[in-house]
């Protein structure tokens, strides 16, 4: 059907004019995007950053017209090639969503039909949309297959989504959205449920196929680092509204709202140091949709504040640059060369005596494969051999992907699992073999959790103060109820949350302020030793830089170790002083963290360094993508685990003897066949420009 | 003799007027109810739905006349009228000695249908809750560690409760029903004398859950609290053992007991329902158990059956507060079957399952279907407003 759409490239292929839309709940109307204009052009790939919230997800479904049963479009234009989508009609929608505007979700699996074969599914847009016969969509498909980089596209073609990877599932889902071949793709956080090399990937395939294609598109992602990869153009979106627009690089150097500066400061990039230039949090939190300010929503948390200037009215768009706005009443008198003001810097922290020696810890799984437990025995080496030291007040970081025993290990320290061999020395006690069930109040008390997930880490049916003193009852802590009860104030004052909250139910706290009930929990006991599995990597990126600083400064005052498992580099980066790289149960490298960011690599770690984002204009990083998918535990082949995807493997070597423990000095350790010469001879990843970050 | 009767028109409007506590209560606690909302939680969201806020009051109409029925009820339950003519006299009679209004119609021995009706809700809404409650005991109690622990207790379990649910519950009543079965045999001790019969050994079991299951409360949220534990755990065992032995056992010393009837209904039911709940505990157990709280208790060295009570079973109730409402309903249903068999409550007793029981054999003829059609409907309006309910509290609790 003519759909009277314009294909002049001059024509913007979206342009969204003063868009409102609103959500009608039972309480009443809450407004999501308010004023919000974007352009994009032909050809153009233009990034949507904001934090959860923010309403960058409402707007991209806004724009496919998909808001569901109480969200509504309530004012502006958004005109699609030229044509004001609310003039289509239903089949018309119909029509262009998945042929001419395509989305790619952030979950794969849940993109998927699971009971459908990938062949039918891929078939279904060609023969839907462009009415192919059978045979020509199947052909079209395994072609488009093959343009994702996947291999043996016939074998995909018949195959299930369970039985393909996260990250085969996005391509596939990705091939889907290009099929025919759309004039807009819309990618709503694409990448976010993928491990970090199989997103470098991925990123590698977007940006490959939007030069080839032509294809516009628009990258919604909370990761700066990410979308200075591969968008030419960026939008910042707070709390509703665009706060600011302009071409990528203009953005990142020459910022000029407050908020994407505060944003740009709060996340640790390569240059950083907890101690030279620590990271600062937006004070503050997102206000809700009713209690949003009269001016500028951002008003209450920016540091150039002013009652005059900023609080008067809806705080219009100004045009400050060729294509470039932003949203700021004062725009004019901010000094934005200036830092932002950090505050105390710290004291380097002394590091003690050993706290925790893990020698050669083996955990394996037993998993039977035949019903009713006959059949094969097999076991899944969730890790092998692990041997590392931590100190007093140290923090070790343990780094690796899915599936490489990181969760498995910290279980054994918690005593949810025991080891199958090896030995865990805590103080004096092996606490390797002891479940937590026979660990003593004291032990249990000295080795504690700080979990990845803040909104499932509180019990929603009992109130924040009675979990604490629950917490400290267990600990046997305090004498009596007056006693806990104090205690539990003063750890709520550690966690710099106000003391009313401890009549407050978990549902009334925000997922940053959640966290820090945990951590509060956590180091209830005076513990020896912390894990913390992932704690900020769910939090938005201006509360992580606030979560982050409280750990360190509670590490500080009660020289807790602390283990940090994370596959965040650049905050692995900016916290810990060492660092364990881990892959498929065993440990590939060890040691200080100038040592692992700097050549000598091991190649693993070596990619990894080159698949994590950064946010920082002055960073250049070598690219090394890595092949393949990470390979099953069920299964592991004979020599280093890593030969599989590993660009340096030498044939007859690593494919049989495991690798040795190389020692490059001051503790660093790497376990490769290649020799030390060879690994000393590597070029640096990451290459920080001009002096900029290390001042 | 035939006695004379009120026209229909009339029949309805004194039926309307004659509930009026009934009435002032629903308007009284709807209302105010409506301002408190906020506070009221799961109960408060239901002023958005229609469906249950319609199910709520239906429900709270036969709460209300069973709590008011001395006010309502004309005559007592088992009073009859010696009037000739009087017996299975139609709809809006008049009783001619004694003036009484017979509202709607008197059964095969004389007594008053309405009143019946009005005094049977009270027996309804006592047993069905009752032995729901004791199902729930049950089926949590065996239910939560059959999905935490999974593995061998949970395939021992599920066994048995699959062998509970595939056997025809009918069989088992009219087993319990024989009167080998059901009529105990007295053993003597010495000091007292104690019955048994395969019934009085199932409740013996089933009651024994709710003590078992508040112990275990207790002792595993005080366990480092000695003293509290002791008070708690003691008034417990008291009280609870206390009322055990008198509803159990019928012993003398006990304030509360159950005529052998009542107790055989209990057992029924409680077989009967404890399954079901069973099954829906182990799943939400087993959704639950994989939630990082969870993870964070066993990390803190609690005890397994803290976390089954305290962690997971609090969070679990969403699912089993709609399943409570809707699982009276079908209780209700299965107090009228068991009447049905006999093996309801008294022969005189006024239960609807009873009443509906003795009036099946009159309701060939459009003369005497009162007999059954009232109990029938006050039946059917209860569990329609148990499953409107239900459904209005699933439907809020999805919604924003």
């Amino acid at each position: 059907m003519d759909l009277g759409l314009s294909t002049d490239p001059n024509t913007p292929i979206l342009e969204v004019e003063d868009l409102n839309i609103s959500f009608y709940t039972r309480s009443g109307e809450i407004p999501a995007v308010m004023d919000f204009s974007m352009t994009v052009m032909p050809g153009e790939t233009m990034g949507l950053v904001g934090e959860s919230g923010c309403g960058k997800s409402t707007v991209s479904l806004g724009i496919m017209q998909y808001l569901g049963n109480n969200g509504q479009i309530k004012s502006g234009s958004i005109k699609f090639m030229g044509r004001d989508m609310s003039s289509f009609s239903r089949e018309e929608l119909r029509d262009i969503r998945g042929s001419k505007i395509s989305m790619v979700y952030q979950e794969p699996m849940a993109s998927l039909n699971p009971a459908m074969k990938i062949g039918r599914q891929l078939n279904e847009v060609l023969t839907l949309h462009e009415g192919l016969s059978e045979e020509e969509a199947a052909k079209r498909s395994a072609s488009m297959l093959d343009a994702v980089r996947l291999p043996d596209p016939d074998r995909i073609m018949g195959a299930y989504p369970h039985q393909l990877s996260g990250g085969q599932q996005q391509r596939v889902v990705i091939s889907m959205a290009l099929l025919s071949k759309p004039q807009l793709l819309l990618l709503d956080e694409p990448t976010t449920a993928l491990d970090v090399t199989v997103e470098a990937g991925i990123v590698e395939l977007i940006q490959d196929l939007a030069r080839e294609f032509g294809t516009s598109m628009i990258f919604v992602s909370h990761n700066l680092g990410l979308i200075l990869e591969t968008c030419d153009r960026i939008t910042v979106m707070y709390s509703g509204e665009a706060v600011e627009e302009g071409d990528i690089n203009t953005v990142f150097d020459n910022m000029r709202h407050p908020y994407t500066k505060g944003l740009l400061r709060s996340i640790p990039v390569p240059g950083a140091d907890k101690y030279a230039k620590p990271l600062v949090a937006i004070p503050g939190q997102l206000p809700l949709p009713h209690e949003r300010p009269v001016g500028c929503n951002f008003g209450p948390r920016c540091q150039h504040y002013d009652e005059e200037a900023c609080n008067k009215g809806l705080v219009p768009m100004a045009e400050v640059g060729h294509r470039h706005w932003s949203r700021c009443a004062r725009i004019d008198e901010i000094d934005w060369d200036a830092d932002v003001a950090a505050g105390v810097i710290d004291e380097p922290i002394e590091v003690g005596d050993v706290v925790v020696s893990v020698e050669g810890l083996k955990k394996h799984y037993a998993v039977s494969s035949g019903m009713f437990g006959g059949g094969d025995t097999r076991t899944v080496k969730a890790n092998e051999n692990l041997s590392f030291n931590a100190r007093e007040a140290e923090t070790v970081a343990i780094v690796g992907e899915s599936g490489c025993g990181k969760s498995t290990f910290a279980k054994v320290l918690m005593g949810l699992e025991t080891a199958t061999e090896g030995e865990v020395t805590l103080g004096n006690l092996d606490i390797a073999h002891l479940p937590v069930e026979k660990r003593d109040a004291k032990t249990v008390s000295s080795v504690q959790m700080v979990f990845q997930n803040p909104f499932d880490t509180l019990n929603p049916s009992m109130t924040i103060g009675d979990q604490i003193v629950r917490v400290l009852e267990q600990f046997e802590i305090g004498d009596s109820d007056a006693d806990r009860e104090n205690k539990m104030l003063e750890l709520l004052d550690l966690v710099k949350l106000p003391r009313e909250f401890a009549r407050r139910m978990p549902r009334q706290l925000s997922g940053g302020q959640k966290q820090r009930i945990g951590i509060a929990r956590a180091f209830a006991g005076r513990p020896k030793l912390v894990v913390a599995d992932e704690p900020v990597s769910a939090l938005d990126v201006s509360v992580q830089a606030a979560v982050t600083k409280l750990l360190t400064d509670i590490q500080r005052e009660s020289r807790t170790t602390m283990l940090f498992i994370s596959h965040d580099l650049g905050v692995v980066r900016y916290l810990s002083d060492r660092i364990v790289v881990m892959y498929l149960g065993r440990i590939m490298e060890q040691g200080k963290t100038e040592d692992i960011f700097a050549p000598p690599y091991h190649p693993y770690t070596e990619a990894l360094l080159s698949a994590v984002p950064v946010a920082d204009t002055h960073v250049k990083k070598r690219h090394v993508v890595l092949e393949g998918e990470l390979p099953s535990p069920l299964t592991p082949l004979p020599g280093c685990p890593f030969q599989t995807r590993c660009q340096f493997a030498i044939p007859g070597k690593c494919d049989s003897q495991l690798p040795p423990a190389r020692e490059m000095g001051e503790g660093h350790i790497i376990a490769c066949h290649l020799e030390p010469e060879t690994l000393k001879e590597m070029e640096p990843v990451i290459v920080v420009e001009d002096n900029v970050a290390a001042g | 003799m035939k006695p004379e009767t009120i026209s229909t028109i009339e029949v309805i409007i004194t039926s309307v007027i004659r509930f009026w506590p009934v009435w002032a209560a629903l308007a009284v606690s709807l209302t105010s109810g409506y301002f408190i909302r906020e506070r009221l939680g799961t109960f408060g969201r239901l002023y958005g739905s229609p469906v249950g806020l319609a199910g709520l009051a239906i429900v709270l109409f036969w709460v209300f006349t069973a709590l008011f029925a001395d006010v309502i009820a004309v005559l007592g339950p088992l009073e009859q009228s010696f009037t000739g003519g009087m017996k299975k006299a139609p709809i809006g009679s008049i009783d001619s000695e004694s003036g009484i209004l017979f509202l709607w119609g008197a059964d095969n021995l004389a007594r008053d249908i309405f009143s019946r009706v009005v005094y049977g809700s009270r027996i309804v809404l006592i047993i069905a809750p009752a032995a729901t409650l004791i199902a729930y005991m049950v089926g949590s109690t065996l239910g939560l560690p059959a999905g935490y622990y999974t593995g061998w207790i949970d395939t021992a379990m599920s066994f048995l409760a699959n062998l509970v649910l595939a056997f025809p519950v009918i069989l088992l009543f009219y087993l319990l029903v024989t009167p080998e079965v059901r009529i105990p045999t007295m053993y003597n001790f010495g000091l007292f004398e104690v019955p048994w019969s395969i019934p009085i050994g199932m409740a013996a079991l089933f009651f024994l859950f709710p003590i078992i299951f508040l112990c275990l409360m207790w002792w595993t949220k005080y366990e480092k609290a000695p003293q509290k534990l002791m008070i708690r755990g003691g008034i417990t065992l008291v009280i609870g053992l206390w009322l055990y032995v008198g509803l159990v056992f019928q012993s003398p010393i006990a304030p509360l007991s159950l005529d052998p009837n009542e107790l055989n209904v209990f057992a029924a039911v409680v077989l009967g329902s404890s399954p079901g709940v069973f099954r829906i505990v182990r799943g939400l157990t087993m959704d639950i158990k994989t939630r990082d709280y969870v993870a964070a208790a066993q990390t803190r060295g609690e005890r397994p059956w803290y976390i089954m009570l305290w962690e997971i079973l609090p969070n679990a109730r969403g699912p089993l507060i709609v399943d409570f409402c809707l699982r009276i309903g079908y209780t209700t249903i299965l107090l009228g079957t068991l009447g049905f068999f006999g093996l309801g409550l008294q022969p005189e007793s006024p239960d609807w399952g009873s009443m509906i029981n003795h009036g099946r054999s009159f309701v060939r003829l459009t003369s005497t279907i009162h007999l059954a059609l009232f109990p029938a409907l006050a039946l059917m309006t209860l569990v329609l407003g148990l499953n409107l309910l239900a459904d209005g509290l699933r439907e809020e609790s999805l919604k924003d």
